[in-house]
């Protein structure tokens, strides 16, 4: 296979593009819009990227790195914010969180000599370490959310027993990161025998021998799980004390008459 | 039954619906406090277990501030029953022990003990809670309040949620509680016959006001505001 795309061929992506399109025709999905908005949205992002890429691999790594580095982290801090939303200070905890696990790994990578410090590799390596932990902080925020909502009756017979919020919100911490750990533990069983991972098909297809890609996609992946658990544990122990006030009493939960 | 100096002192308390909250309990007392949805029961009892704190006004405790007290360690002296059981994961043995092995306190024996209190069996300690029934359930929550060996035990209506017979069943157990512990009761409940069977003391609440209080029965039978009259009625 030819590792070059030309473009009458992507034309034909059009194709894939009516499918859903007709889908919601057919079933006056209302989705018309979406569908073909999403799609040309898409397209010019991915070749916009594309282009800046190409700009900033020819950069120095010096510049070129910690500009695209910050620019991922200050947008997914601001993407995962969204879902802590009603927390205090969530941006700047988030912010702080991302780049604590990109130097992080970062650093394991290069003193390990796993990769070198080119645009090329540090920045789409990065970006989905960066990516997935955003993913991670902004489920591990939603479902603490909606543990502390679920458990208010627990926290409160906790809190009356003598319990301090560490002791109290124990449970919602533990399930927090359980939900958290636990799809990516089943990701890596089954990595390579349902789907192969986007990385190492884009290295095969690239020409690079499957030996090679798969190390690399084991370097991403383990990172990836790394960042991930750390992510969720890190967001979920700084949070959980912001649904407490001082006087360990329960935040943002009215107290309703029972009677 | 009011001896000696009050064990807690509620002085113009306001919160929410509350307002200008006066009340002393002696100890040894069973305070019954009762009155219509919404008129700020439950949090009465939240604020006398400090997972609220009032607006304005002062509450003490042996004639001490509230605030003067480790929030946790006043907590367990002054335990709390929620209407719902809200037991935690795990085993009876596991709620039981929450309180007191938070402070080093758990005995060995104290599972049991606690088990008796309540009547239930003690091969119930390593039954997993979700195998119990309500009214268990409601049992295992009150021995957990227990175990931490509170001088006052605030209920929020214990029994609500529980059928006729369960509810006989509780309440056998709390006044046998009562009785033998002589331990200061604050419950709240809208069951008018319980007051009468379980408490000594009423007190009427009306749009977070005090309105009437006396003792039980009387103030059930020979009401003197016109708010409890028409609440009766």
């Amino acid at each position: 296979m030819s590792p070059e795309i030309s473009n009458q061929s992507l034309l034909f992506l059009i194709v894939f593009v009516l499918v859903p399109l007709s889908l919601s025709y057919y079933y006056q999905l209302g989705q018309n819009k979406d569908i073909i908005w999403s799609s040309i949205r898409g397209t010019v992002q991915l070749f916009l990227i594309g282009y800046a890429l190409n700009y900033l691999f020819d950069l120095p790594p010096y510049i070129g790195i910690p500009f695209m580095i910050s620019v991922m982290i200050i947008v997914a801090s601001f993407h995962a914010r969204k879902k802590g939303e009603g927390l205090p200070n969530v941006l700047w905890t988030i912010l702080l969180g991302l780049i604590i696990i990109e130097v992080s790994v970062l650093s394991l990578w290069l003193v390990a000599d796993m990769i070198e410090f080119t645009p090329s590799e540090v920045i789409p390596m990065s970006g989905m370490v960066i990516g997935n932990s955003m993913v991670a902080m902004g489920l591990a925020l939603e479902r603490m959310k909606s543990e502390f909502k679920e458990n208010e009756g627990r926290l409160l017979a906790a809190l009356s027993l003598g319990a301090e919020p560490k002791q109290a919100s124990h449970i919602i911490v533990q399930r927090t990161l359980m939900a958290s750990l636990i799809p990516n533990a089943d990701k890596l069983k089954t990595v390579g025998l349902v789907q192969l991972p986007g990385m190492m098909t884009g290295l095969i297809l690239g020409g690079v021998s499957p030996v090679m890609a798969i190390k690399y996609q084991l370097v991403i992946s383990l990172s990836i799980f790394s960042a991930v658990s750390l992510s969720a544990i890190y967001i979920t122990l700084v949070m959980y004390r912001y649904f407490f006030n001082k006087k360990m009493q329960l935040k943002q939960f009215s107290h309703q008459e029972s009677s | 039954m009011r001896e000696g100096e009050p064990i807690i002192r509620l002085k113009d308390i306001q919160y929410g619906p509350l307002q200008d909250i006066n009340l002393n309990v002696y100890p040894g007392e069973r305070v019954i406090v009762f009155g219509p949805s919404g008129s700020g029961k439950s949090t009465l009892l939240h604020l006398f277990n400090r997972l609220l704190d009032a607006e304005k006004g002062s509450i003490s405790f042996y004639d001490q501030p509230y605030e003067s007290y480790t929030i946790p360690k006043l907590r367990r002296k002054i335990g709390l029953v929620l209407q719902a059981p809200h037991l935690f994961p795990g085993t009876v043995l596991d709620n039981l022990k929450f309180g007191p092995s938070m402070v080093d306190e758990w005995k060995d024996k104290q599972g049991e003990e606690l088990l008796e209190y309540v009547q239930l069996p003690s091969d119930y300690l390593h039954r997993s809670v979700d195998q119990l029934s309500g009214g268990e359930k409601q049992r295992v929550s009150l021995a957990r309040t227990l175990a931490n060996k509170p001088d006052v035990l605030l209920l929020d209506e214990p029994t609500s949620a529980l059928d006729e017979q369960t509810t006989e069943d509780i309440e056998e157990v709390l006044s046998m509680l009562i009785d033998k512990h002589q331990i200061t009761v604050i419950m709240v409940t809208h069951q008018l016959s319980q007051a009468k069977r379980l408490g000594d003391r009423g007190i009427y609440l009306e749009d977070g006001r005090i309105m009437e209080e006396g003792p039980l029965p009387d103030i059930l039978e020979k009401p003197k505001t016109e708010e409890l009259q028409s609440f009766l009625v």
